[in-house]
């Protein structure tokens, strides 16, 4: 019985954390990235405009914002052929113009529409896979959550960032148990256990006393 | 102790038998125990990012339940010696006697009026100091277990990205080595598993494929989702 437990757990361990292993790289490469505020210029950022023209826009815009906002701008977004996640829109009433963020991991999307003319400004800037994997770490986040998660593929993103979070805590403890398992290692990796336990805590403790 | 992903197979020189097995055993002993040693910090990022992606979580609210606190302190102005915003907010940080990172986040219109934030894991101080009265006043904020934990996650010393700033708290670059430390840690617990899986012959296909699973999903929304809208 115990023998069949250990080989479940060893193999749910194997190949839960290969199916996570390609997460845990991204999230753990972007940490760089984040952490020094530092990008890698592998290709040049690339950036283009066009222009689209009699695009649709709702009837009620003065009346919307947030999230609602959003829903209603999606059918102009598809006709200029703009798909993403769309950021906080800003509207300018004195200029007339509605200035829409949409991104993509990897591309910014500035779309601004002259109401009036009902006419946009298309400049998309291709920012490279070192961004793409920043705007992944830092998706959904912990701001904007009315209109964050507008686009179907982040919402898929978000179910996912959340199934490694699970599966890492998973994988951890049937890590644990797979290690005591292994008497000859205990003694080494007790005092590892709490040589991190001692590190973590007291760097807590310092930065936050 | 041998273990059961050491190879024994033929056509090698012992020599190279011995180094191969020899790494096999070390990349497995390092394997759990970066693990170990790593606990903690994985499960504080995980965790706290699991509640950074779920800002509706009633439950961990911090901002709402923090404690505030307002003061007033009286400064020795910062002589002409003192270079700079950040020179003049250290030097008042010092008079203080509060630690944590210093940000400048608005621009100053009055020379007498300086306005600036320490913050450190817990901890949030909106600083105002009126130069030409030699007083500040301060209001701190204490939040709670939520709150050291979300910060702890973000504090990396540079909260805009590409803002002409710098670390000006020791602390704070210890614990941003340390997340890079993390990271490190955890891209060599992936390089080793792998390692560990490719070794064993019986669970190479079923491994391959949801690597593959998961290599595919991953990427799609990595360089895919460029492709395809």
């Amino acid at each position: 019985m115990s023998g069949r437990f250990y080989r479940l757990i060893r193999d749910l361990h194997l190949y839960l954390g290969l199916f996570i292993s390609p997460f845990v790289l991204v999230f753990a490469i972007s940490v760089f990235f984040v952490v020094h505020s530092w990008r890698p210029r592998i290709a040049s950022e690339t950036s283009t405009i066009r222009v689209v023209s009699a695009l649709p826009l709702p009837g009620d815009l003065p009346t919307l914002s947030g999230r609602p906002l959003i829903d209603a701008l999606k059918p102009t977004l598809e006709k200029a052929d703009v798909r993403g996640e769309v950021g906080f829109v800003r509207h300018m009433v004195k200029e007339e113009k509605l200035i829409i963020p949409v991104t993509i991991p990897g591309r910014e999307t500035t779309v601004t529409i002259s109401i009036a003319s009902r006419e946009a400004t298309i400049v998309t800037r291709e920012t490279g896979l070192a961004d793409a994997l920043v705007s992944l770490h830092k998706s959904p986040g912990q701001h904007g959550p009315d209109i964050r998660m507008n686009w179907f593929c982040m919402r898929a993103w978000r179910w996912l960032a959340d199934a490694t979070v699970y599966l890492i805590l998973f994988i951890s403890v049937s890590g644990i148990y797979l290690w005591y398992v292994l008497r000859a290692e205990r003694s080494v990796g007790c005092i590892l256990l709490l040589a991190g336990a001692l590190s973590f805590f007291g760097m807590a403790y310092a930065l936050s006393h | 102790m041998r273990s059961a992903t050491e190879p024994n197979g033929p056509g090698k020189s012992p020599n190279a038998r011995r180094i191969r097995a020899g790494f096999e055993r070390w990349n497995r002993k390092l394997h759990f125990y970066a693990g170990l040693f790593l606990l903690f910090f994985m499960w504080l990022f995980a965790f706290s990012g699991l509640v950074l992606n779920h800002p509706s979580w009633g439950f961990t609210e911090f901002w709402k339940n923090r404690k505030q606190t307002n003061y007033e302190r009286e400064i020795t102005v910062p002589g002409p010696e003192v270079k700079g915003d950040l020179g003049q907010a250290r030097e008042i940080q010092r008079q203080l006697g509060i630690a944590g990172e210093i940000l400048l986040t608005t621009t100053r219109t009055e020379t007498n009026q300086f306005d600036f934030q320490v913050r450190r894991p817990g901890h949030f101080f909106f600083i105002k100091a009126d130069l030409a009265r030699k007083r500040v006043t301060v209001q701190q904020d204490d939040v709670n277990l939520w709150g050291v934990m979300r910060v702890l996650h973000t504090f990396t010393g540079i909260p805009v990205e590409n803002a002409p700033t710098r670390r000006d708290w020791a602390l704070t670059l210890v614990w941003a080595y340390s997340m890079d430390a993390v990271a490190a840690g955890l891209i060599f617990m992936v390089l080793s598993s792998w390692y560990m899986w490719f070794e064993l012959p019986q669970k190479r296909l079923p491994g391959a494929v949801v690597l593959s699973l998961g290599s595919l999903i991953c990427g799609l929304f990595c360089v895919g989702l460029r492709w395809l809208f």
